[in-house]
């Protein structure tokens, strides 16, 4: 039979439901049998009442199926062979709380248990793109230490454990996961800046491991002519992504026409309230000419 | 007898076409298959562990409580999760050795009395030189519904599809109504007559009166706000009730500067002390 072919290729990928797919043909090519032989009412009665039990068997695993269900193994009725098992039960459970907890990266502190303490891991991130992981490896003992770590050296850890490692380790870790945030965060912005808009930069973009200075120049077109502009960021808060001192320079001319000036005070606006790569977004969208409603 | 034949072979007709339906309903890369894969996978790295029931129930505890553990460390919850996966790249990209993956996640938990589900979309692109991973979609659901505050956030994190910063600000704002409420039910525990929290502990209002003075009453406004970058800060404002002859009466204008001298205070005394003192200046003539 076609189907019987089918089933014995899949079956090793598809276990106990083609099993029982198997068993529920058996019985059915019992009845095939049957058919030949001269009936008498009663046992054909019998045999109507197994096979409508089969079909809706049946129906109701293409229902799940379709409603894109697991197939639960619960329906079958207790004198079919098929059971669920004990161990079935834990594994599934098993795969749940493991699922879990790799999903707990997503919240962004994650960790593993280990022979002496946690190995924690923060994950970070910048609007919705997903970026570096740092571990914290820490030891618990009285008192509580750091074994290893990846966390980069210009990040103040040891300022920040001395704060809060010993009496609060929530918080010790909520604070390093805000600094490394927002490090992830200015690092991807001034990442992006060099790589999607080196059009714009004229030199190199001046940066700090922190990135929380930095320094370029860039042009930008008005009314077909181009203007460059220097630009200093710095980001006094260590845990924003947002710079807190911006200035926007002419480069070299003591006094600006007042169009260009105009553009400078814009531009510095916007330094401070959007993200870097955004602001130059904004510049090439409006390509020749730009707009003062990018304010608002 | 020929009918009851008839019926039978209809019966047995119907039953060959639902089982060629069932095989055909279960699709190439179904959620079973996946949950096997991963499963004789594991199978294969722990297979001493999986000798017995017992052996496995005692790895699913040890498994729960470091689920515990890690609840606690990083004061949320996840009770629920599941995930799946669509390989998205093309034939051409497969030359180019580029990989695009999307996934589907759904997440639920809570982060104390906050209850959260959540399910996003990640899409991941795999190139010689890197890997982006990339939240396409975020959507947020959140119970209670009481904290108007949460709402904004809510939305202003799911149009930015910043996951990460929705947990970061969860759990400060959660911190600080936690703070919040043991600091009213501190006072009120403390002066009984005078604390007045008409909402509850929970709500950002707490109310002082002088019992012996009825008609003058302060109210702290303490509200929890979550500004553009998810920072989580505490607002809190002064009201004064006070009738109308006492406004006349008051020459040196206190009682219009109160809420700029309270604003002041915290600045100087932090919240727990101005509270303190504004409850200790209003009721220093209460009668025991």
């Amino acid at each position: 039979m076609e189907l019987a072919n089918t089933l014995k290729q899949d079956g090793e990928s598809r276990g106990g439901v083609l099993a029982q797919l198997e068993r529920l043909e058996t019985q059915v090519s019992k009845f095939h049998k049957k058919l030949e032989e001269p009936q008498d009412a009663q046992a054909l009665e019998a045999r109507i009442h197994e096979l409508e039990r089969l079909r809706d068997n049946l129906r109701a695993e293409v229902k799940q199926r379709q409603a894109g269900v697991k197939a639960s193994t619960a329906n079958v009725e207790p004198d079919q062979t098929l059971e669920i098992s004990e161990q079935e039960i834990l594994e599934r459970k098993q795969e749940n709380v493991k699922a879990i907890l790799q999903a707990y990266r997503f919240t962004g502190i994650s960790g593993k248990l280990t022979s002496r303490g946690v190995c924690v891991c923060i994950s970070t991130a910048f609007e919705g793109n997903l970026l570096d992981s740092y571990f914290v490896d820490l030891v618990m003992e009285k008192p509580l230490w750091i074994h290893h770590h990846s966390v980069p050296v210009f990040i103040p850890l040891e300022e920040i454990s001395a704060k809060y490692l010993q009496t609060n380790t929530q918080r010790f870790l909520f604070v390093l996961c805000e600094y490394l945030n927002a490090y992830s965060g200015r690092k991807y912005q001034a990442d992006r800046l060099q790589n999607d808009f080196a059009a714009f930069l004229v030199g190199p973009l001046q940066r700090n491991s922190l990135c929380n200075l930095l320094s370029f120049t860039y042009k930008v077109k008005l009314k077909g002519q181009s203007f460059p502009f220097c630009a200093r960021l710095l980001y006094k808060d260590l845990t924003t992504t947002l710079p807190t001192d911006v200035t926007v320079t002419s480069q070299g001319m003591e006094a600006l026409p007042s169009t260009w000036e105009e553009q400078r005070a814009d531009h510095e606006n916007l330094f401070f309230t959007k993200p870097l790569h955004q602001v130059f977004t904004s510049f090439a969208r409006k390509g020749e000419k730009l707009d003062i409603s990018l304010l608002s | 007898m020929d009918s009851q034949r008839a019926k039978a072979r209809a019966l047995e007709a119907e039953i060959t076409a639902l089982r060629r339906a069932c095989i055909e309903t279960q699709a190439p890369e179904d959620d079973d298959s996946q949950v096997r894969k991963s499963f004789q996978e594991t199978y294969q790295s722990d297979s001493e562990e999986w000798r017995s029931s017992k052996d496995l129930r005692s790895h699913l505890e040890s498994l729960e409580s470091e689920l515990q553990f890690l609840s606690r460390l990083t004061g949320i919850s996840i009770r629920n999760y599941c995930k799946k996966t669509e390989d998205l790249t093309s034939t051409e990209m497969a030359e180019k050795s580029i990989k695009k993956v999307l996934q589907r996640h759904r997440l639920s938990g809570n982060c104390h009395m906050i209850t959260f589900q959540l399910e996003f979309q990640i899409l991941e692109i795999q190139d010689k030189e890197s890997l982006s991973s990339v939240i396409t979609d975020l959507s947020i659901i959140m119970e209670p519904n009481e904290y108007s505050e949460l709402s904004e956030f809510v939305s202003r994190a799911e149009e930015k599809r910043d996951l990460l910063m929705f947990f970061r600000s969860l759990r400060c704002f959660v911190e600080w109504c936690d703070y919040r409420k043991h600091t009213f039910k501190h006072f009120k525990e403390k002066y009984p007559e005078a604390v007045q929290l008409s909402e509850g502990a929970s709500s950002s209002y707490m109310g002082i009166r002088n019992p012996s003075q009825p008609g003058f009453e302060l109210v702290i406004v303490w509200r929890i706000q979550i500004d553009e970058q998810g920072k989580v800060l505490p607002k809190l404002d002064l009201l004064t009730k006070v009738p109308l002859q006492a406004l006349e009466l008051d020459k040196n204008r206190v009682i219009e500067t109160a809420p700029l001298s309270f604003r002041t205070l915290l600045g100087v005394l932090g919240i727990e002390a101005t509270l303190e003192s504004l409850i200790k200046s209003l009721c220093t003539e209460e009668s025991s």
